[in-house]
């Protein structure tokens, strides 16, 4: 290696960067070469006048981070606008929402023409009939329209929000950070295999298992039930939902979405302040002075990464529930031909007791029934008796007598 | 900060977290300031340029190959804007009085009685040097980068970076012998 070759490596040397052969290269070359060991001490002394110099550089000012993130929150805006409030359900609601307001207005159009027609107000009949199939073609494709709506709502999960006739402007609410859990219960035939199938359904969505109770039945009557509790990803929620809705008959389907973006917002303002009171108090820090204000700007320090720490968890957490939904999927057996329980003694006992009784009160409501039968009919029979037998007696005088 | 913890903030940038954004801002913005002003040598634009690195941190963080260091990365961004804006906007050269007074405030007397004449012959000469060695001599000498880093932020072969260095050094030290001459 050459003496210019080594010069070449010597800065790299002089700030710790060389690799271990270069550094043996270097180290070797200037053990005897004087001219390099000299150019070594100016690198030096320049890298300290160098760093000097950057020490006294004037601090950058805050300025520049309120206009990143000025940046990046207008970014984040026009995001939210296209991706959020202008997304595909909101896009059909919107639709949905002109047409209905066209089908309405020519509905009213057309109630309003029935009205003056009756008042003669129309010369032509024929004109008035052609307007009224008009208006009732429109204000039919407006019904259609609302269903193709309705439908889309009971689609998408999230549709309750977004296929709302009015959306909030995304001015006023540019993010909308949910947090979403969901619950659905299943009646599956087994059990054992939908937890299996659940699973891997789970992972297949990139979610995690965070809890399992599986509860084997003991007896041969107690029905197998089993409750998963998952973290999904919260942009695979809804086609994990629909997987997991197709292991069985579905009995019950509900999620709950809790606006968390207040308390997100709040954390990030909180933490923006306690930043710049910790960076301000590491520049007094810095500066030096009087041992005891130096333990008190410590203690103010500590408390502060202290708060930063605890607020900092908090905006995690906050922040993973949104970007995870949970789900709890509660599977239970259905087993339409279960066998009936063969009863014990004291059952049998029971049971005959209870057919004793009902017996009883047959016989007693069918005596009273008679009785009441009788009540009711008994004037009518006396009647027809009363006149049977004047009828013999009187026709046995006519026979007897000459 | 170590390269793990750049790396994690890196990826919290990328899920969109703003306060690990403010911590990576706050932690390589003034290094990446002091770069940027040593190459645009306009302090006005080099804290505009600060932001727009950040920006572009922000923007890029998920697609970070992780080839490189972060930081290594992140001066990169920032020269290729200097770079740019340089080439878009004739280079304002400050009179050399305003360098100093900016470097050290009057309010601070400490630093007032480190602007020395040396600091004056220093900041004159590295006037006089060219971007390619101010960046080299500034990411040699202050910022610590290796050859091959260096290599990657300026984008030219390793074997220019040695080269750069070496007469870097060599025309800062003529310009400083002027300038002694000239007192």
């Amino acid at each position: 290696m050459s003496e210019h070759d080594v010069a070449e490596l010597l800065p790299f040397y002089a700030n710790g960067t060389l690799d271990a052969a270069e550094r043996a290269r270097v180290e070797s070359e200037l053990a005897t070469c004087a001219t390099c060991a000299t150019e070594l001490g100016e690198l030096r002394a320049l890298a300290s006048s160098l760093q000097g110099r950057a020490d006294a550089a004037p601090p950058l000012s805050e300025r520049a981070i309120d206009a990143a993130f000025a940046r990046i929150n207008a970014a984040a805006s026009m995001t939210a606008l296209r991706t959020s409030w202008w997304s595909a359900p909101a896009r059909y609601a919107t639709a949905a929402v002109l047409v209905a307001g066209i089908g309405a207005a020519a509905a009213a159009a057309y109630h309003a023409h029935e009205a003056r027609e009756a008042d003669g107000e129309y010369v032509t009949v024929a004109n008035g009939i052609a307007r009224e199939q008009t208006a009732q073609r429109v204000y039919r494709a407006g019904q259609a329209t609302q269903a193709e709506q309705n439908v889309n709502a009971s689609n998408a999960s999230r549709a309750a929000a977004a296929a709302a006739p009015a959306p909030p402007p995304a001015a006023v609410r540019a993010q909308h950070r949910l947090a979403r859990k969901a619950e659905l219960d299943l009646l599956v035939r087994d059990v054992e295999a939908s937890l299996k199938a659940a699973q891997s359904t789970i992972s297949a969505a990139g979610g995690d298992v965070t809890s399992l109770s599986d509860d084997t039945p003991r007896t041969a009557d107690a029905v197998h039930g089993a409750l998963v509790e998952a973290d999904v990803p919260a942009d695979r929620l809804d086609a994990t939902l629909e997987r997991l809705s197709a292991l069985g008959a579905l009995q019950n389907r509900k999620i709950d979405a809790e606006d968390v973006d207040d308390a997100i917002v709040d954390e990030e303002a909180r933490l923006r302040n306690l930043r710049r009171e910790e960076a301000d108090l590491r520049k007094l820090m810095d500066r030096g002075g009087h041992v005891g204000d130096i333990l008190q700007v410590q203690q103010q320090l500590s408390d502060v990464r202290g708060q930063i720490e605890e607020l900092d968890a908090q905006h995690q957490h906050d922040l993973h529930r949104v970007a995870t939904s949970t789900i709890a999927l509660n599977l239970t057996e259905d087993r339409p031909n279960a066998t009936p329980a063969k009863p014990g003694p004291t059952a049998r006992i029971d049971g005959a007791w209870r057919a004793g009784l009902t017996a009883l009160a047959d016989t007693i409501t069918a005596v009273l029934a008679t009785i009441a039968w009788c009540v009711a009919f008994g004037p009518v029979l006396l009647t027809i008796a009363a006149v049977g037998y004047v009828a013999i007696r009187a026709a046995k005088k006519r026979i007897t007598s000459p | 900060m170590s390269e793990a913890d750049d790396r994690a903030l890196l990826e919290r940038i990328a899920r969109r977290d703003r306060i690990a954004f403010e911590a990576f801002f706050r932690a390589h913005g003034p290094a990446v300031h002091r770069f940027l002003r040593d190459l645009v040598r306009d302090d006005g634009l080099a804290e505009e340029l600060t932001s727009d690195v950040m920006v572009e941190v922000w923007r890029s963080a998920s697609k970070f190959g992780a080839r490189s260091r972060v930081r290594t990365w992140a001066f990169g961004i920032a020269h290729h804007k200097a770079i740019d804006a340089l080439r878009k906007r004739r280079p304002i050269a400050l009179p050399l009085d305003a360098v100093l007074d900016a470097a050290s405030p009057a309010s601070d007397p400490e630093a007032a009685a480190l602007r020395s004449d040396d600091r004056r012959r220093l900041e004159r000469a590295l006037a006089s040097l060219s971007l390619e060695h101010r960046a080299v001599l500034e990411l040699t000498y202050v910022e610590g980068f290796s050859q091959s880093e260096i290599a990657e932020i300026v984008d030219c072969p390793v074997a220019t970076v040695k080269t750069r260095a070496f007469y870097a050094k060599q025309r800062l030290r003529d310009a400083l012998a002027t300038a002694e001459n000239a007192r």
